[in-house]
């Protein structure tokens, strides 16, 4: 027993560690922080190299002088790409190569109860990290009326801080982009194939 | 790591059919005005639920695991312990299975609801505390509970906190202490819903002794070949009630109750509550330093 919760630690260690060399701290100009996710290179960008990130629109929305730090602590100015205030996303890039991007999941295949760890700054602390489950799957209405999109219910405790950063399993893969907090003790996560078609149909200039 | 080592995508999985095992045995309960709640199937045509949130007897609905609708009416309710019977006209239901052994402080354990129909929600923790028995909130008195950390989202009430194999560990509710989050465990509850289902209602047991707590002399102990320090000193007997016709005497000292220990006066009354009525039960006393075991026929309290 001492054996498997050891290898449960060490598990849970190396996932930690994995996630937050791809966790950036971003910087609005304002007070707090937020969080992003090193999506990958810009491979649509042919003039120069440049990474993306993938955060929260709230995060970014007002900001005047976008910053992303990094885990080196060196910091970059951030172009914001495109941005979908409906889920609530925004995707930006650095003049950056060569940073490893999270592994993202298939969030199509998520089922409640599967055990996820949220990576974020709350209240400005870095890289700190909650552990849950995903407590349910549902849907919720946007501000247009006729819409709604699909969200995870995670019981991870998020504050804010904790904003654009990533929800992942067991693997360290991305499920979720945590955007939400209900009454502090429901999180709210925009399903990671959700953030991969905005990236994609971004990329593609939709 | 590789994915197949990983001991932590073992333990989400397992968690994971954990919540679906226990998603075939959670239905959600409609029985009041604001949001629904949630209930465990029991047997194949009755479902056990939280009492304090059937605010009506007629026209309650249970949403069943597999999505379709069913009319209830109610088999028995128990207030004091908050848990009530519901009878669904058709079966049909897969009955819970309950954990083998009384769940233990530390354990890892999940709470389930169906509080909407877009499905099982679930939440983690563990088990914190067991405690009991408390006077509840509704006069009466629950022999035993389970405290845990997890959340009790709303619409929780009625359904189980199961183990990471997906039994049912007790019956979660946040009727029984001001809005508290308890947990009844499965044992307990199973055996309410038992009397529950034969009477409509739980019998409570009567024995006619007014009685405190006493410390037990090295000898006594000795008597008794155990070690168990305290008893129930009988500082009272009323006339004609089951310990009187029985020969109980004020002086007695009541140590077991039907093979167990009895310590406080509130767990003898605990232990009084259900089948134990109308059976003729062993009652182990010490009199003048002598065990002696006495048959009396627990009464019921009206």
């Amino acid at each position: 027993m001492i054996e498997l919760t050891t290898s449960l630690a060490e598990a849970t260690a190396e996932v930690v560690r994995r996630v937050q060399r791809s966790l950036v701290v971003l910087h609005n100009g304002h007070h707090g922080v937020g969080a992003g996710i090193i999506w990958g290179s810009n491979q649509a960008n042919k003039k120069r190299s440049g990474t993306l990130i993938l955060t929260n629109y709230h995060v970014i929305a007002h900001g005047r002088h976008l910053r992303a730090e990094l885990e080196d602590g060196t910091e970059h100015p951030a172009r914001l790409l495109a941005q979908v205030p409906e889920i609530d996303l925004a995707l930006l890039e650095i003049e950056r190569d060569n940073l490893p991007a999270m592994m993202i999941a298939d969030s199509h295949s998520l089922r409640v109860g599967e055990l996820v760890l949220a990576i974020g700054h709350p209240w400005g602390q870095r890289s700190a990290v909650t552990a849950g489950l995903v407590s349910g799957l549902s849907t919720a209405q946007t501000r247009d009326p006729q819409k709604s999109i699909e969200i995870i219910r995670s019981d991870v405790n998020l504050a804010p801080g904790n904003s654009g950063g990533p929800l992942v399993n067991a693997n360290g893969a991305v499920v979720g982009i945590n955007t939400m907090i209900l009454g502090g003790d429901q999180a709210i996560a925009v399903p990671s194939h959700v953030a991969s078609a905005f990236v994609e149909g971004a990329l593609k200039g939709d | 790591m590789a994915t197949e080592n990983n001991p932590l995508v073992a333990l989400s999985n397992a968690m994971a059919e954990a919540v679906e095992r226990a998603s075939a045995f959670t239905v959600l309960v409609d029985a009041r005005r604001r949001m629904p709640a949630s209930g465990i199937a029991y047997a194949t045509n009755l479902v056990l639920t939280a009492d304090h949130i059937i605010e009506r007897e007629d026209e309650i609905q249970v949403l069943l695991p597999d999505g379709s609708q069913a009319q209830a009416s109610i088999a028995g309710r128990d207030s004091g312990n908050d848990l009530a019977l519901l009878r669904l006209k058709n079966s049909g239901l897969v009955p819970a299975e309950t954990a083998p052994q009384l769940a233990r402080v530390g354990q890892l354990a999940l709470a389930v609801g169906r509080p909407s129909s877009e499905g099982v929600q679930a939440s983690l923790g563990v088990v914190s505390a067991i405690g009991g028995p408390v006077r509840t909130g509704q006069g009466g008195l629950l022999e035993q509970y389970l405290r845990t950390d997890t959340v009790p989202y709303p619409g929780f009430s009625g359904g189980p906190l199961i183990d990471s194999s997906g039994r049912v560990l007790g019956l979660n509710t946040s009727g029984l202490a001001q809005g508290v989050a308890l947990t009844i465990p499965a044992p307990l509850a199973w055996k309410i819903a038992e009397t529950l289902a034969k009477h409509g209602n739980v019998r409570r047991g009567y024995l006619g002794i007014r009685s405190q707590p006493v410390d037990l002399a090295a000898t006594q102990r000795q008597a008794l070949s155990r070690e168990q320090h305290v008893g129930l000193l009988l500082v009272g007997v009323e006339d004609d009630s089951p310990a009187s016709k029985s020969g109980l005497l004020v002086g007695d000292i009541l140590v077991s109750l039907d093979g167990e220990p009895i310590t406080d006066p509130d767990q003898l009354l605990a232990r009084l509550i259900g089948e134990i009525v109308g059976k003729p039960t062993p009652v182990e006393i010490l009199r003048g330093g002598q065990r002696q075991t006495i048959p009396v026929t627990i009464g019921e309290r009206k």
